[in-house]
């Protein structure tokens, strides 16, 4: 029996290009695109701030500093005329004028009225002012150490003697050690590790399409009347559903994988890696497919025509991946949204495939998450269980 | 085969079958005529388990069907009058998939889609996507899977809806030829026409009640009817509507029969002399109605006048 309805939605759903449109192709593109998108934002030599100097002082201590900020890989200095423009018209971020006098600052006994002046694209955010801010004044920090250690060396040379006071140095790896919770030293997160889950989860949720609309005609063609005519049960048509949409989800899942390991990487960015346990990740995709199914059912009994089921479907799919964190990530949310999104199986989903993705999970560090999906698709199960019966009485 | 006593069935308050008796007996094509709203497919319904009914009792095979449902069912198959099965699957996919969701052993299986793609005169398309078949093939493959358990009772809903003729005949041969195979068939449909060529017993319902039941022949021969059927020898129509022309009471059906409104003994002998001085020879005169159609606007009608 359950072959038999196995073969026919294979069958049906092969045969719908829409469908399988929706389940594949859909998903590929999004993660080809995602991550090539996001692949610079999770790239710490990719240099985020364009700017350029103009040097009025043309000084040792000025010529130190940009040298400093040339050699700092977050930064990309453009060339520009000493009666330069505003930053936009000049095509930068930043403009740094380095004023005449800027040298008094590193002497003692001249006064200090010489500060940088900086010019800022009026359409820079906060964070990215902060960003370059803390270079700038790392930058001038080490010209001063420079200086004070140039000092230090002339002074014991003057005396004949070698310097006892150990050269101050300002180097970020002597200072500090980057490592990413569960990754190993030299791993760090790459926008593939990033843009696979979300996109898996949002994949899977489209069998809402190709389900409800075959239920929908089976419903209005009377095929389902014919079906428990032949001593078809609720329980079994429901299984002759749920068991082939699950083995479609998993082909979908492992598709979306090699799409990362093996396509992703042919356009220059990361390769996907599945860092956690395999086992963790069988049972999220497990109960993330039981989750999607379960709503399909759910929206699939309850809309009465095919355009309602495509139309609703499609919305409600986007509003979860809205909310559960796969259009924007929950780390950008505020608080508030961060809370709200809890409310989306999505992002149960998401943070299951995460667990596994990018924190190495195991089977008992997605246990909460899948718990969630499970009950999620039982419980749309069962009133899709109702509706279906209520609305079949109230036809008969 | 099939025994409703005193069967009720509502929706809420209202009554959509009334203490409704009827019996059909094995092997024989059973007519079910009706309005709409009239309460038939209320009764396929509850005969196919699909609707429960308040009140009442309905033995299939002599066992109580809200009992052995499931027995009942594996005997029985519904052909709705909607094409219930997938466009698109081939003809052959949706024949496998029918059979095989009613687990039925694999060599029972394929003799029985043999048996429903000859019967059905599908052989020649079972590779063709269900959505490319002719309105007819539809019809066809609509009843090839309804053949698939071999059933011993097939209920037919309107099965030639919007059909044309030649496809319409392929199908109701298809029916008739079940009789020889011993099935009984409950067939509904507004084709008065159909129903008088392939059936041998019609009832006929309206509000939920049996008006009239019975065989066919027995339903035109009707005592209390204002006509008479002249069964003539075949007859050019010219010299017929000649007489008809003499005689306003007379009129033709066709070239083996006359109808004539009023049985008045004078009425009759008038018309008899007029056939006989036009040669045309009377076979048989009995009393009752033309078609099964002008009964059975007659009956609801009535039905519908008492309400």
């Amino acid at each position: 029996m359950f072959k038999a309805m196995l073969i026919k939605e294979f069958l049906l759903v092969s045969r719908d290009k829409h469908a399988l449109a929706a389940l594949f192709v859909m998903p590929a593109v999004f993660i080809l695109i995602m991550s090539l998108a996001l692949k610079d934002v999770f790239n710490e030599d990719k240099a985020l701030i364009e700017y350029a100097v103009v040097d009025r002082d043309n000084s040792l201590e000025s010529y130190s500093l940009i040298s400093k900020l040339r050699a700092n890989k977050l930064m990309n200095e453009h060339n520009i005329s000493e009666d330069f423009g505003k930053p936009k018209e000049e095509g930068v971020q930043f403009i740094v004028v380095i004023p005449e006098g800027f040298k008094s600052q590193f002497s003692q006994n001249e006064a200090n009225n010489s500060a940088l002046q900086i010019e800022v694209a009026s359409d820079i955010g906060q964070s990215h002012l902060m960003l370059f801010k803390t270079q700038i004044l790392s930058s001038v920090m080490q010209v001063r150490l420079d200086a004070i250690n140039l000092a230090t060396e002339m002074q014991s040379g003057m005396r004949g003697e070698k310097s006892a006071i150990k050269k101050i140095e300002f180097d970020e790896a002597g200072i500090m050690n980057i490592h990413y919770a569960a990754l190993s030293e030299d791993e760090k997160p790459t926008s593939t590790q990033q843009s696979v889950p979300s996109w898996i989860v949002f994949g899977l949720f489209f069998v809402i399409i190709p389900m409800s609309t075959i239920f929908i005609n089976e419903r209005k063609q009377n095929t389902l009347m014919r079906l428990s005519t032949m001593n078809v049960s609720l329980p079994v048509l429901f299984g002759g559903k749920i068991i082939p949409y699950m083995l479609i989800n998993q082909l979908q899942v492992w598709v979306m994988i090699a799409v990362g390991m093996f396509v992703v990487p042919l356009f220059g960015a990361a390769p996907l890696t599945i860092g956690g346990d395999i086992s963790a990740l069988i049972a999220v995709s497990l109960a993330l497919s039981l989750s999607a199914i379960g709503l399909s059912i759910l929206i699939a009994v309850t809309v009465d025509s095919v355009e309602q089921a495509t139309t609703i479907g499609g919305i409600i799919n986007i509003l979860l991946g809205a909310i559960g964190g796969v259009m924007v990530p929950k780390f950008v949310m505020p608080d508030f949204m961060k809370e709200f999104a809890n409310v989306s199986p999505m992002s149960w989903g998401l943070e299951g495939f995460l667990d596994v993705f990018l924190r190495r999970g195991t089977i008992s560090d997605v246990m909460y998450e899948v718990v969630g999906l499970i009950l999620f698709g039982v419980v749309s199960l069962i009133i899709a269980a109702g509706i279906f019966n209520y609305k079949i009485r109230r036809v008969a | 085969m099939i025994k409703i006593t005193n069967l009720l069935k509502r929706y809420d308050e209202k009554v959509a079958l009334d203490y409704l008796t009827l019996e059909i007996k094995a092997g024989t094509i059973f007519g079910l005529l009706g309005p709409n709203g009239a309460g038939k497919t209320t009764l396929i319904s509850i005969l196919n388990g699909l609707t429960k009914y308040n009140e009442g009792e309905v033995t299939v095979f002599d066992l109580p069907l809200d009992k052995n449902l499931t027995e009942i069912r594996k005997r029985c198959a519904l052909i709705p009058q909607t094409l219930a099965f997938y466009e698109n699957l081939t003809v052959i996919e949706n024949l496998n998939f029918f059979g095989g969701i009613q687990n039925i052993q694999a060599d029972t299986l394929k003799k029985n889609i043999d048996y429903a793609v000859e019967t059905n005169r599908l052989g020649s398309m079972l590779h063709q996507k269900a959505a490319t078949l002719s309105g007819g093939q539809k019809r066809r493959l609509n009843i090839a899977i309804g053949l698939l358990n071999d059933p011993d009772i097939l209920f037919f809903d309107e099965p030639t809806v919007g059909i044309d003729p030649e496809s319409r005949n392929e199908i109701l041969e298809t029916i008739m030829s079940f009789k020889k195979v011993n099935k009984t068939v409950v067939y509904t449909s507004h084709y008065m026409p159909e129903i008088e060529k392939i059936c041998d017993e019609v009832a006929i319902i309206n509000a939920g009640k049996i008006i009239k039941q019975g065989s066919i022949e027995s339903m035109l021969t009707n005592e209390s009817a204002d006509q008479l059927i002249f069964e003539i020898y075949e007859t050019p129509l010219a010299a017929l509507q000649e007489c008809c022309l003499k005689m306003s009471a007379l009129t033709v059906i066709d070239d083996s029969s006359l109808m004539l409104e009023g049985k008045e003994s004078n009425t009759v002998s008038e018309a008899l002399a007029l056939l006989e001085a036009h040669s045309v020879a009377v076979k048989n005169i009995r009393y009752g109605t033309t078609t099964l159609e002008s009964l059975f606007i007659n009956l609801t009608s009535k039905g519908r006048a008492d309400v």
